[in-house]
């Protein structure tokens, strides 16, 4: 998990601790979560990272953690880092 | 709503049909603009039809066919008209015409034609129209005559789609039988080969849709032997009634939504992609609420469709009012809300996107291809018909 990944991933986590780690494998609903913010970060992990999710991986499996998140990103493409958005 | 809901349904036909559908749509997306631009027959997409098998889709497996389902010509309608709809219409009024061969022509004209069908040789064209009869599926004036063992067709039609094209015509005519008493109001239904025909074409082609279905005005004289008389003599409302009007109106409904199915599919593309990100803010409440009404709209239709297929897969009696209503509504409601869809699609687009004729998403062609759909075969018709047969189901008997 890249640093814009991360970035972008916290926003949509209403309940994570500013100062806590993002954590991997913890459900991403019980950080807050819900299937109406789950859009708003596809659409903001699609403009910030350069990747589009194809419409296959919209399942509950890819958005049940950051680590779940992140392979499917990482397998539709290969996310920008830092400048590369 | 939680995010399961996200999960694609498959709703995929067989490999083997979707790899024939994928075969063709390439060449009748490419075609699209040509054919709306020229009001020309798409002579390509018809040849590419012809070479994939999809022309003998209905047609039984022994006779050399697919040997497809309901939902596989809805399927695959859908897909066509998702690229080109005047394409789609043509291969569904095909379909239509081969549906009523199968199941109401005789062992010798199967024998003859389906295998012809199933290799892609012949195109049948739907000759029902006729002047001075507003539109009435179930009359004729044109009287069918007998000599011998032929039977002789005189008649003019003022709109048979594809004529040009057509390699045989499924045609009404007026028939009081041998017995030549009461001949009004009887209607028989004969297939003729183009070879077997003299055709007079005239009128010009310049609509405001659906410009590629090439619908021309015909004189069409021929003989064709006994054999051809498709269905009980007289009785065609018996094979409008299971087979020519219910296949007819789920077709139609499959290409009206399929139309409108691609177009939203476009539009989603366009939203979705790196230049519509720019110019949509795909988090707006309007913009959402909108997409969200073009949805639900496909979805309502996709389950009507689907309740219909239900309908003609069930063996039961086609001819009961709550299924004769229900087959009526399907053809009105899609024609209605399909256009209202993609109506919607272009305020949602806005000029550039949705208005232009120009624009890749060719929404202005598909709405005014689907303005025909209320006049063809006259919404207000069947609704007049379904005033009637509902006032007579006190129970109101729905489908669920």
């Amino acid at each position: 998990m890249n640093p814009e990944f991360e970035s972008v991933v916290r926003r949509h986590l209403t309940w994570l601790e500013a100062a806590a780690p993002l954590p991997t494998e913890q459900p991403l609903k019980d950080l807050g979560l819900d299937s109406m913010r789950a859009v708003d970060l596809v659409f903001d992990l699609e403009d910030e990272l350069g990747v589009v999710l194809p419409d296959e991986a919209m399942t509950a499996t890819t958005f049940a953690t950051a680590g779940s998140l992140w392979d499917a990103l990482t397998e539709a493409g290969e996310p920008a880092s830092a400048g590369g958005a | 709503m939680t995010s399961d809901l996200l999960t694609p349904v498959d709703t995929a036909p067989t490999p083997e049909l979707d790899q024939r559908v994928e075969s063709v749509l390439p060449v009748v997306h490419d075609q699209a603009r040509i054919v709306d631009d020229q009001a020309c027959f798409p002579g390509e997409g018809l040849a590419v039809l012809r070479r994939s098998g999809l022309l003998g889709l209905l047609v039984p497996t022994e006779f050399g066919g697919l040997g497809g389902t309901v939902p596989d010509l809805v399927r695959v309608a859908d897909r066509l008209a998702g690229e080109c709809l005047s394409t789609a219409m043509i291969w569904a009024m095909h379909c239509q015409q081969v549906a009523t061969l199968v199941a109401h022509a005789t062992p010798g004209l199967r024998a003859r034609l389906l295998p012809r069908i199933a290799h892609g040789e012949v195109y049948v064209a739907s000759v029902t129209s006729e002047r001075g009869k507003g539109g009435h599926l179930l009359t004729s004036k044109a009287p069918l005559t007998r000599t011998g063992g032929a039977l002789h067709i005189e008649r003019d039609a003022p709109i048979v789609t594809g004529g040009l094209a057509a390699d045989g015509f499924l045609i009404t005519m007026q028939d009081g039988g041998d017995t030549d008493h009461g001949a009004d109001g009887r209607v028989s239904l004969v297939y003729a080969d183009r070879a077997d025909l003299r055709l007079t074409t005239s009128g010009s082609w310049n609509p405001m849709g659906m410009r590629g279905t090439h619908s021309v005005a015909m004189r069409i004289a021929g003989t064709v032997p006994a054999d051809q008389l498709v269905g009980v003599p007289g009785d065609f409302r018996t094979a409008a009634v299971d087979t020519f009007a219910p296949i007819g109106h789920i077709a139609w409904a499959a290409c009206w939504l399929g139309a409108a199915r691609g177009a939203l599919g476009s539009v989603l593309d366009l939203l979705r992609g790196p230049a519509g990100r720019k110019r949509f803010d795909l988090g707006s409440d309007l913009l959402r609420t909108r997409i969200a009404r073009v949805r639900m709209e496909l979805d309502v239709l996709a389950a009507l469709v689907a309740q219909c297929v239900r309908d003609i897969e069930s063996g039961g009696d086609l001819a009961a009012n709550p299924v004769q209503l229900r087959l009526n509504a399907l053809k009105v409601v899609t024609a209605e809300r399909s256009h209202a869809a993609v109506d919607q699609l272009i305020e949602i687009t806005g000029l550039r996107h949705g208005y232009l004729r120009d624009s890749p998403l060719a929404l202005e062609r598909t709405l005014r291809d689907l303005r025909s759909a209320s006049l063809n075969y006259s919404n207000d018709r069947l609704l007049l018909a379904n005033g009637a047969l509902a006032l007579l189901d006190r129970r109101v008997t729905l489908a669920y």
